[in-house]
């Protein structure tokens, strides 16, 4: 596999597209690239941000937070 | 878990502020800017690492806007979706040890934590069927579809947003669906090309070229931001 071909699969990759024969592959070209694939890997990453960032945001109930601080302060209590 | 100084005692010395290492990869971001003054998305996970409710706190203030709406676009249920909300903030909070800034950046860690817990709720409830079907339903309601029609004005967006949707748009009909599919119902290349009636070679080349289009639109985006 090229380090153009492994480009193209880690974006497949990281938003989990990779089919179970394609991850194996991918795996082995992961090893070979070594850290420079490993730094592709990370800034692919960047794709879900952008997923999420492209939506526009929701309200959530405000007893949510209410609940999850009560969650945490219990937590740390215990 | 000892007690630490809280993120708004930081804000107030920022001299004594604790500087994190800069992380070894250089990472393209497409997160709004902050106000001048606050503490970065860094040092808000920090704050959590040590233990500092208010942290979690900003952070939550912070995302859960847009953590809720990614979990929204996968089960479409507004209940479902405040109580997975809350569930993925208590994980970032009892989870945040496994962060690493070099690895990533907050907002996408969070995000892949949110979408993959959202994606298993989804398939926990067996709900592919009715999902689709809201779905369908939705999709001449739903003021966030990437395929869909209203005007800009309709909707108040953030500039952020409105770039990154540009780069969205900006694909084919048949490249958005196949990553709609892909990273909003965690369907794989099959999966796509049975629901979608499409050769798994075309889904393949769809999602490759879509993908590629936006991660290349996101680094120009960078210089915009």
């Amino acid at each position: 596999m090229s380090f153009e071909q492994f480009q193209n699969q880690s974006r497949l990759y990281v938003i989990g597209a990779l089919e179970p024969e394609e991850l194996e592959e991918f795996e082995k070209a992961r090893k070979k690239f070594g850290n420079k694939a490993e730094e592709f890997i990370t800034k692919c990453y960047a794709l879900h941000e952008a997923f999420a960032l492209s939506l526009r945001p929701a309200k959530a109930s405000t007893a949510i937070k209410e609940r999850l601080m009560a969650m945490v302060k219990a937590k740390k209590e215990a | 878990m000892g007690r630490t100084k809280s993120i708004s005692a930081t804000r107030r010395k920022p001299k004594k502020r604790m500087h994190l290492a800069k992380p070894r990869t250089r990472r393209f971001s497409v997160a709004p800017a902050l106000e001048p003054g606050a503490p970065s998305d860094f040092e808000l996970m920090k704050g959590i690492q040590a233990g500092d409710p208010d942290a979690l706190s900003q952070l939550y203030d912070r995302y859960n806007g847009i953590l809720k709406a990614l979990i929204l676009r996968v089960i479409h249920n507004e209940a479902e979706a405040d109580d997975l909300l809350q569930e993925i903030f208590m994980e970032i909070w009892n989870q945040a040890k496994n962060f690493s800034a070099q690895k990533g950046k907050p907002l996408g860690w969070m995000v892949t934590l949110a979408r993959r817990r959202a994606i298993d709720g989804l398939r926990k409830k067996q709900a592919y069927a009715r999902a689709e079907e809201r779905l369908q339903n939705e999709t001449e309601q739903q003021p966030d579809a990437w395929v869909h029609n209203a005007t800009e004005e309709q909707i108040m967006l953030s500039d952020t947003r409105t770039l990154i949707r540009k780069v969205i748009r900006g694909l084919p009909p048949a490249q958005q669906q196949a990553i709609d599919l892909a990273f909003f119902k965690g369907m794989s290349q099959r999966e796509i090309a049975a629901k979608t009636n499409t050769p798994l070679g075309t889904v393949k080349t769809r999602l490759e070229l879509g993908l590629k289009k936006i991660y290349d639109g996101l680094k120009e985006l960078k210089d915009e931001l």
